[in-house]
């Protein structure tokens, strides 16, 4: 990877330099080695800080958002990242030309506290980028691991102890909104949570309203749902956050597939945004 | 005296028998300070706690007043109580000066909150000094020690296999008196340990005056996903929402946890929001952690835990923003925007 | 919340239907008219279609005080708006199956189509949730119980979380 990490450098300084984007997205070092951060370069001259290694754990994405008022905007982009950028396309955040895709095919990450591959890379589906300007290294092997055993672990227990689980799972919850600011199908200007006039969301600290939250985001996602896992890795408490997604992209694909999770083309409709006559009829 | 570590547990017994007592402890792969009870096993060894202790003095959430309606009759009741004395066991020095700051918050300046209060005047804290900083701790160079809890009411000093227990204040005193069964005569030479981490605080607070308009802020908001976790890890962040809960012909008011890193922190009725972007609501954190707090009460806010540096999902790094801020050379005189 | 009967002190659901104005409603009031009988545990909320119904209201409902909530409207096909129905069927689908799997039992959301003249069909359907309702009891008969409490303890969140923490904390021992 350290020939890769010299040419994403080579490559954003030129980009930077002749102007054709405005910034480049990757990731920066922190104060120890093994901490890296999503860093935005703006100058040609500090190219020399983006790296790329086993310890860029974040998915740095939803950044673009946030640039591309300045013109075309260069982003690092592994395989999550490239679904994330088909999302805001499809979603209609950003248009094709705003972005400049660097990509590069990732052989997973590996938290640096544990030494194990990241949980949301152990689980991942699409590892060489989706879409691209430009392919920095050679393509990895899409070993496309089974991503649902956990959902099996917690559909196999009875009613009661699933509430148990998402009860606990809920009540650790700080609802600090770190999954839904890391998440890129969370682009609304006004969350739901935000609309207090509206009244969703109380403000109490309590399961009952984490429950609420938790939920409501995952249903909101759901059927976009790029199953990066970034929500997972934010999430200070270490929450489960995938499980009701990867349930919910199953649950899509037996009912209405074959589907595979969202950001795999930039052009809708998602799922839930459409329908077919014949789709299967249970509430009859 | 000494009290030594494989017997704290008979100890921590009998203090609970008279007394709700908080420890550090793992609660189900998190860790936070737990009631002791049956089956809670004290982690001593921990560094601090995920979760930090503020939510004894300052819960997340907390009923201020209710009401109900009978027709036209209207009760309201306040939700205040007097709380039972507590002993808060194991808390590190960095923890022991947050309750410093909160007490200044919460205390002082011609507002004494009842709710803070009550539960301040019926808290013990038996501080536990930090044999092992760890890597991300700067308490030394911005707040405390990691061998010393001046303002606790016990300290109890890590020398290895045991504490040497010292009695700090008057209720402190009459705590150990208590204690006396479980402790031991003898001496034994105290952990005098330090941070790696250091930081230089010295200017900082001045600097940061002329910085509002830096472009330190605009780096910051890059990485920053502006969620809240680090004002809910943070044992010195204190501001706080308050809404109601309405049923029909009751309800109640509270109070509840709310970050300055939220979008809608600053909303205001009409719509205006001040702190839309991401970089103001940035500065806004690190100006109030680094100089705002100092011009109120003459001492830093952040204690350096480090947690939010361990917690942050996008790595934010408060000591590597002091040191930014430290390195910078002053601003050209030019007008800075009036700020509190 | 007591939702006991005053009389019997037996326990009265509350459930909330929400009812499309062109069909459902209709269905209920031809019920009505005729006279039917059924339970008044059901609270009627008419909204134009049941692809108007935002999951939101389900969830909200359900913590707010009711014991089961119906979302009720036109048969596919039958949509006064054409093509609403198509979008609640899919929706209501995967959020029926998402809240089941948090733990919702799941006699306490059901979605039914129910046409203008299906009268019979609607009283049948208030009828059979509402015993369904009885017999789960108030809402919060959903909370699990010890045992289940106690059989997912710790197995939830994962073990990483702090893990810096207690790797330290393995250091310094």
């Amino acid at each position: 990877m350290a020939d890769v990490q010299d040419i994403i450098r080579e490559r954003a300084a030129a980009l930077l330099s002749s102007g054709e984007v405005s910034a480049v997205i990757g990731w920066g070092v922190g104060r120890f080695d093994d901490v890296r951060f999503p860093l935005v370069v703006k100058r040609a001259e500090d190219a020399g800080k983006l790296v790329f290694d086993a310890s860029c754990v974040q998915m740095t994405a939803k950044r673009l958002l946030e640039h591309t008022g300045d013109g075309k905007v260069a982003l690092v982009a592994r395989g999550c990242e490239s679904r994330a950028v088909n999302r805001f396309i499809a979603d209609h955040q950003l248009t094709r030309d705003q972005v400049y895709v660097i990509g590069v095919p990732c052989p997973g990450m590996v938290d640096p506290a544990t030494g194990e591959t990241l949980k949301r890379c152990a689980e991942c589906q699409v590892r060489n980028p989706v879409v691209h300007d430009e392919l920095v290294g050679d393509p990895v092997p899409e070993p496309k691991p089974y991503r649902f055993a956990e959902v099996d672990r917690v559909e196999a227990m009875s009613r009661e102890e699933r509430r148990a689980f998402f009860d606990e799972m809920y009540g650790k919850c700080i609802r600090c909104y770190a999954c839904r600011n890391a998440c890129p199908c969370c682009t609304c200007r006004e969350c739901f949570v935000e609309q207090d006039k509206v009244g969703w969301q109380g403000k109490a600290f309590n399961v009952n309203e984490a429950r609420y939250y938790g939920m409501i985001r995952a249903f909101h996602t759901g059927d976009r749902c790029i199953e990066c896992g970034e929500c997972e890795r934010a999430c200070p408490m270490g929450l489960p956050l995938m499980v009701i997604m990867h349930q919910q992209v199953r649950d899509i694909d037996k009912l209405f597939g074959p589907y595979e999770g969202g950001g795999l083309t930039d052009s809708g409709p998602d799922p839930l945004r459409t329908y077919k006559t014949d789709d299967i009829e249970e509430f009859m | 005296m000494l009290l030594k570590k494989a017997k704290a547990g008979a100890l921590l017994d009998a203090i609970a028998a008279k007394e709700r007592l908080f420890v550090p402890a793992d609660d189900r792969g998190t860790s936070r300070f737990v009631a002791y009870g049956a089956g809670v096993e004290p982690r001593f060894d921990l560094l601090n706690t995920k979760l930090p202790p503020k939510d004894l003095l300052f819960p997340a959430t907390e009923t201020l007043y209710r009401w109900s309606r009978d027709g036209a009759d209207l009760a309201i009741d306040s939700a205040f109580a007097e709380t039972d004395p507590f002993t808060v066991f194991g808390l590190r020095p960095c923890d022991m000066a947050s309750v410093d700051r909160l007490d200044a918050v919460f205390l002082t300046k011609g507002y004494v909150d009842e709710f803070y209060q009550a539960k301040r005047e019926a808290a013990t804290f038996v501080a536990a000094t930090c044999a092992h900083p760890g890597r991300a701790c700067f308490c030394d160079s911005i707040a405390a020690s990691p061998h010393e809890a001046p303002t606790a009411d016990v300290l109890l000093e890590d020398a290895g296999e045991e504490w040497v227990v010292t009695p700090q204040t008057e209720k402190g005193a009459s705590a150990v008196e208590a204690w006396k069964p479980y402790l031991e005569e003898g001496d034994a030479e105290p952990i005098k340990a330090a941070c790696d981490l250091k930081v230089d605080m010295a200017a900082v607070p001045e600097k940061l005056k002329g910085m509002f308009d830096d472009p330190i802020w605009s780096d910051i908001g890059d990485q920053c996903l502006t969620c809240g976790t680090c004002t809910f890890v943070c044992p010195t962040c204190y501001c706080f929402n308050i809404d109601q809960d309405v049923r029909e012909d009751e309800g109640k008011r509270f109070r509840c946890w709310d970050s300055c890193m939220f979008t809608d922190y600053t909303a205001m009725a009409g719509g205006h929001n001040p702190r839309a972007s991401k970089e103001s609501r940035v500065r806004q954190r690190f100006m109030h952690k680094l100089t705002y707090f100092n011009d109120r009460y003459d001492m830093n806010l952040c204690v350096g835990c480090g947690r939010c540096m361990r917690d942050c999902p996008a790595a934010v790094d408060i000591s590597l923003i002091i040191d930014r801020i430290a390195a910078s050379e002053p601003a050209q005189e030019k007008e800075a925007m009036a700020h509190a | 919340m007591p939702r006991d009967n005053e009389q019997t002190g037996e326990f009265t659901p509350k459930i909330l239907a929400f009812c499309c104005n062109w069909c459902t409603y209709a269905g209920a009031d031809l019920a009505g008219l005729n006279r039917m009988n059924y339970p008044a545990d059901v609270k009627v909320l008419r909204v134009p279609c049941s692809g108007r119904v935002n999951p939101q209201y389900v969830l909200k409902a359900l913590q707010s005080g009711c014991d089961g909530v119906l979302v009720c409207g036109c048969h596919p096909g039958d949509c006064h708006y054409s093509t609403g129905n198509y979008y609640a069927k899919r929706r209501m689908m995967i959020f029926k199956r998402m809240v089941e799997f948090a733990g919702l039992s799941p006699e306490r959301f059901q979605i039914r189509w129910i046409s203008g003249s299906e009268a019979g069909k609607f009283r049948d359907t208030v009828v059979e949730v509402s015993e369904q309702i009885r017999a789960l009891g108030p809402m919060e008969n959903d909370a699990p119980s010890r045992a289940a409490i106690d059989a997912v303890a710790g197995t939830v969140a994962s073990p990483e979380a702090d893990e810096e923490l207690f790797a330290a904390a393995k250091e310094a021992i």
